[in-house]
């Protein structure tokens, strides 16, 4: 069995900092009962389930967290926030996640690049609400 | 007649625009009339989960404060803003009760509407039209009105997600719900039970993940056909699309040979109380309703008696 150690000092706290900060949660509310993973109607898609994402963020684990896909095949349906016996925001958190990165000058999805045909083809609900979600 | 402040947002004016008419023709027959605002602006589609970005609260805000001032002009309406898209209806009521709660948030806001001599008071309400149906109307009025009763239809209701989630903007139980449910049976037709009625359909990721749609709508379309439907009904324009175009794939591409139609809940009001089927826009639909309706005898009847 081999062991992985796990660095705890300013970058970590500052990262659990931001994702509380952007959610408004108490990331440590978690007791990772699970229930949101399996309620997720997309686990099946994801690298990590969305508990185990919560425990990356609860230990700072911010390279882990951002590398996974988890936050960005959320659709935010918020099945895990209704459902969560702590009251957490579940979807909030996967919100923060995605905030996080986008706040950091990046795109998730640039506009310039889909196809003119896609444009016209898709519903305006579907393009609003994904540019709201995946551009910063 | 009481007159409602409608705010139809974007969808209902290009891809759905069965939905929108079907709804005020309706409207009109059960003493509930939709009155468009004439002056609305989009609602951002999805609400902001961040605690800390105003700038996505500002278009909510600004809807129900132009909401507030076309009522004005209404007659015997109430302080409500009727919606008939789900995202709509959620994104509205989430910022509703969040300025409620937060009188901060409000002034910030208000401060950014002043420019165009707009204020908000928290004194409005936003409703489903699913709601005045069910809380104003009343199932049995509607059921007097119906005068083709939909024989033959199987109808599985698929709530979505935003209908019944969060817990401050549900329409219903989240878990339980019985809104579509009632109103489907009292137009006359059979229900059938999905246990996927709100597993979410993939949402916006149909413009750049598809692979996740095509897997989520094959589910959810699966799971009412084993149990015998033959259309599913639903409330949100984007859950329409999705479950619509995703089946017409489904049948090109793979073995899932026999697609079911979407109705709106509206356009099946609308059958039943003897509309004129052109206000249902079917040539929008992926999968064409009206073989399935002129097999069943539901639309045409007339014109070959």
């Amino acid at each position: 069995m081999s062991y992985e150690y796990l660095k705890f000092g300013k970058e970590e706290k500052d990262f659990i900092a931001k994702i509380e900060e952007i959610s408004g949660q108490n990331i440590y509310s978690c007791y990772q009962c699970g229930k949101c993973s399996a309620g997720c109607v997309f686990s099946d898609k994801m690298d990590r389930t969305v508990s185990q994402l919560i425990h990356l963020i609860q230990i700072g684990q911010k390279e882990k967290v951002l590398k996974s896909n988890t936050h960005w095949v959320c659709s935010s349906c918020l099945t895990c926030s209704v459902r969560c016996p702590r009251d957490i925001d579940v979807a909030a958190l996967m919100e923060a996640v995605r905030e996080y990165c986008l706040r950091e000058d990046y795109e998730k999805i640039i506009i310039s690049e889909i196809s003119k045909e896609a444009l016209d083809k898709l519903p305006n609900i579907a393009l609003v609400s994904n540019f709201r979600k995946k551009t910063g | 007649m009481v007159q409602y402040s409608y705010f139809p947002g974007c969808n209902l004016k290009t891809n759905a625009k069965g939905f929108e008419e079907t709804a005020i023709a309706v409207s009109k027959k059960i003493n509930a009339e939709l009155v468009e605002m004439p002056i609305w602006n989009c609602c951002g589609t999805v609400h902001t989960l961040t605690s800390d970005n105003i700038m996505k609260r500002i278009a909510p805000i600004r809807v129900l404060s132009r909401s507030k001032k076309h009522i004005e002009t209404l007659k015997e309406s109430p302080n409500q803003v009727v919606t008939l898209c789900s995202m709509c209806n959620s994104t509205l009521r989430i910022v509703n009760n969040e300025v409620r709660k937060n009188q901060d948030t409000l002034d910030k806001i208000n401060y950014q509407l002043e420019e165009d001599e707009e204020v908000y008071e928290t004194d409005m309400e936003v409703k489903h039209f699913l709601e005045i149906l069910r809380d104003s109307v009343g199932y049995e009025k509607i059921s007097e009105k119906v005068v083709n009763p939909l024989e033959g239809l199987k109808i599985s209701p698929y709530y979505g997600c935003m209908l019944l989630h969060p817990e401050e903007a549900k329409i219903d139980d989240e878990e339980m719900p019985d809104v579509l449910e009632s109103l489907v049976e009292s137009l006359g037709a059979e229900l059938v039970m999905s246990p996927l009625f709100k597993f979410c359909c993939g949402s916006y990721h149909i413009v750049d993940q598809e692979y996740i749609v095509s897997s989520q709508v094959e589910k959810i379309v699966e799971a009412a056909k084993r149990r015998g439907a033959n259309a599913l009904v639903v409330a949100c324009p984007l859950c329409a699309y999705n479950i619509d175009q995703q089946q017409k794939a489904m049948a090109k591409n793979t073995v899932r040979k026999s697609p079911i139609p979407v109705f709106y809940f509206t356009q099946l009001m609308a059958i039943a109380m003897g509309e004129p089927v052109k206000i249902n826009h079917f040539k929008d639909h992926f999968i064409n309703p009206e073989p399935l309706l002129k097999d069943l005898g539901l639309i045409g009847r007339k014109k070959t008696k």
